[in-house]
């Protein structure tokens, strides 16, 4: 039994996917992990990272499987799950052993490890959805939008491209406090991600004149709007969990 | 005797409460349907599928800023807050105000564009031009290339109602009530004709525009979203199977893209409208969407799910269990074979899931707990599906059996409420068990009474 060691990233567990390959090994009884939780009987073997190998792996997929499960690939790495490794490594491998089409890697859900990573690419896409609802910005000073977000997956990739579309001129930052992930874009230009350093978090934030007063008219609004009579508080839960309200101006 | 006059302007907060508060009724409020990249120079895109950004107390969704461009009103419709008659304060939005309250919100993630619509000021065509001006002002000046919904003012000129067309996302034509009697009891100025009028206007433009967008790709959309209206349930006294008659033909004869319906609350106390005493009869209006979702995307027809001898839909089950249980000659359906449209026919089986189902059972045949993992609501399905020949449990297709089945608990008829009093005896589940112990009884015990 051969156990991969990788680390929580993109890179290092496609990298330990080529090296699977590369190396000839029985997919059937190898294993791809993200912690040191040791297996009896198993040999151990560490990954680093490798660019050029990740190129490869991700080129093949996009090749065999399509854009559309690549993304959807993608998604399941940034799930919160630590089996996720693994449940990856068994789909690619069923998708290539069964020679799917492109757009069909996901179609097998009666496979466990298909499913396993179907679920967590939708988990993710969920998380995605409910961000893009409910992630707001806040005007600081200077005049560029803030937003703090604690989602439980890595998130932050998958909503900068449609905040960069829709708001091409504007300077804003999405703020991942549990990652401490920035997403950094500025006005016309290309977005791109920082991983901050303990002393980075951002402190004191000076908000501008006018921010106050938008919030509490939208604040106003949202309290209008609710028809008394059909008052459903339990509806509302369902559609808007709690805990992405501690980060809503509506609720505060 | 005085009269109160007001002194200059009114503060934005004020106006954005009454305008808000006059628009809350109308629910055509969706941002779906367009599906628009960013051009890189102004704000705003829009996603097909739309965003909701909020939830309110009433569990609906907050998408795009809803507000009466003013809540002065010529008309007099009876079901109306912002009748002529009605004592609320008004209030009127200046176009910068309502571009600027827009971008605003938008640019923070509020919302994702603007419904505007109006009361009636000066004169249908007046109103329409003011709703035209503003979105120009929103599109041209302010640059929002967001999800915009105005309504189509029935009486308004037909170049107007154009003109606006040019410049939003999805219009609206009100039909307010179902049956042209309906509407001249509740609302004398309003007539069924002149809301077809611009309805069909509209529906005629998208298609002569779907025709230039073929010859001229950078021709102008128009309406690219689709028109939608909506109609009030449970204000005049037409049954459900007339409800969603009108709401078929909307869809095959107008290519309407949603039809809304909205449980009637009685705000203005008007002697000729029905008291609601049990609230707004929301159940009705969730069994009518749950038909209309039938007839768009499962293939239902409307005199299938209803007719003339049931006019009404069944209180405990769902639209398709209740088709289900009178069909029960087409069931058990075998997963592994059955084509889509009988898989949608199916409770439990939505669209997705019967996507997957055919996409899975390609890579070998499925059982049961595949089709768990797939997603189909097996408390429902069980009793009308089978898995290579075989159903999940021993059960009867017996319509009484299923459906007694099919509701829960606590929807079931309560022993006793029904009229009947007479039961099997039992020594062990004696219905007052938990009943708490009264203070005579108590009294009656202690000095052996009892």
């Amino acid at each position: 039994m051969i156990v991969y060691r990788c680390e929580d990233t993109l890179e290092s567990v496609f990298t330990a996917i080529y090296q699977a390959y590369e190396e000839k090994r029985n997919h059937d009884d190898t294993f791809l992990s993200l912690t040191d939780d040791p297996l009896l009987f198993a040999e151990d073997i560490p990954v680093t990272a490798d660019e050029e190998k990740t190129r490869k792996v991700m080129g093949t997929l996009e090749r065999r499987f399509g854009r559309e499960d690549c993304e959807r690939l993608a998604m399941a790495l940034a799930s919160e799950d630590e089996g996720k490794a693994q449940a990856i490594y068994r789909t690619v491998v069923q998708g290539l052993r069964g020679k799917s089409r492109q757009g069909h890697l996901f179609d097998n859900l009666a496979d466990v490890w298909v499913h396993r990573a179907f679920a967590l690419a939708r988990g993710v896409s969920t998380e995605v959805g409910h961000q893009l609802q409910f992630l707001r910005f806040q005007e600081l000073e200077n005049g560029m939008l803030f937003s703090r977000i604690g989602p439980k997956n890595d998130v932050v990739a998958f909503l900068m491209p449609h905040f960069a579309d829709r708001l091409p001129i504007e300077n804003f930052v999405i703020y991942d406090e549990k990652r401490n992930l920035f997403g950094i874009h500025p006005a016309r230009k290309p977005w791109y991600l920082l991983r901050g350093e303990e002393a980075d978090r951002p402190q004191n934030l000076r908000y501008s004149d006018r921010e106050r007063e938008y919030q509490e008219l939208f604040r106003q609004f949202c309290h209008t709007i609710t028809v008394e009579g059909r008052e459903n508080r339990k509806l509302q839960r369902g559609m808007l969990p709690l805990r992405f309200r501690e980060y809503m101006v509506e609720f505060q | 005797m005085e009269y109160l006059v007001s002194k200059g302007e009114m503060p934005l907060e004020d106006k954005l409460n009454i305008l808000t508060d006059a628009a809350k009724y109308d629910v055509a409020c969706t941002s779906s349907g367009v599906d628009r990249k960013g051009d890189g120079k102004s704000i705003g895109n829009c996603v097909a599928a739309g965003i909701c950004h909020s939830f309110s107390g009433d569990g609906r969704c907050i998408s795009l800023l809803k507000i009466l461009m003013t809540n002065e009103c010529i008309f007099d419709c009876k079901y109306c807050r912002n009748r002529r008659s009605n004592d609320v304060p008004r209030a009127t939005f200046t176009p910068e105000e309502i571009c600027t309250l827009t971008m605003e919100f938008y640019r923070r993630n509020y919302i994702e564009g603007l419904f505007l619509s109006s009361g009636i000021i000066g004169n249908p065509t007046f109103t329409q031009e003011l709703i035209c001006r503003t979105v120009w002002l929103l599109r041209n000046r302010y640059r929002f290339n967001g999800y915009v919904h105005v309504k189509a003012i029935p009486g308004a000129a037909p170049e107007i109602i154009q003109q606006t067309g040019f410049l939003v996302d999805r219009m609206s034509v009100n039909l307010e009530l179902p049956t042209a009697e309906g509407l001249r009891s509740l609302a004398p100025n309003k007539h069924r004709k002149s809301i077809l009028t611009p309805m069909r206007q509209i529906q005629t433009g998208i298609q002569v525009n779907r025709n230039d967008l073929v010859l001229y790709r950078n021709a102008p959309k128009f309406v690219g979203g689709g028109q939608s209206t909506q109609m009030i349930i449970g204000a005049t006294p037409e049954s459900d199977y007339q409800i969603i008659n009108v709401a078929e033909s909307l869809y095959q004869k107008f290519d309407l893209k949603r039809v809304f319906y909205s449980a009637f609350v009685n705000v203005t106390g008007d002697k000729s409208l029905p008291a609601l005493p049990g609230g707004p009869p929301l159940l009705r209006e969730h069994r009518l969407y749950q038909a209309d979702w039938l007839l768009r995307f499962y293939g239902f027809r409307a005199e299938e799910l209803l007719d003339e001898k049931r006019p009404y839909f069944n209180v405990m089950l769902d639209p398709k269990e209740d088709w289900a249980v009178r069909h029960l000659e087409r069931f058990p359906v075998e997963i592994n074979r059955a084509p889509m449209e009988e898989l949608l026919r199916v409770p439990g089986i939505g669209v997705k899931s019967a996507g997957r189902i055919v996409a899975a059972r390609r890579s070998g045949s499925l059982t049961f707990p595949d089709l768990k993992k797939i997603g189909v609501v097996l408390k429902r399905a069980l009793y009308f599906i089978t898995c290579s020949g075989r159903m999940m449990y021993p059960v009867k297709i017996e319509e009484d059996y299923i459906v007694r089945n099919l509701t829960t608990e606590k929807d079931r008829v309560r022993f006793g409420s029904d009229g009947m009093s007479y039961k099997q005896l039992s020594l062990f589940d004696d219905v007052e068990f938990t009943r708490p112990v009264t203070v005579i009884e108590r009294q009656q015990a202690a000095v052996g009474q009892l």
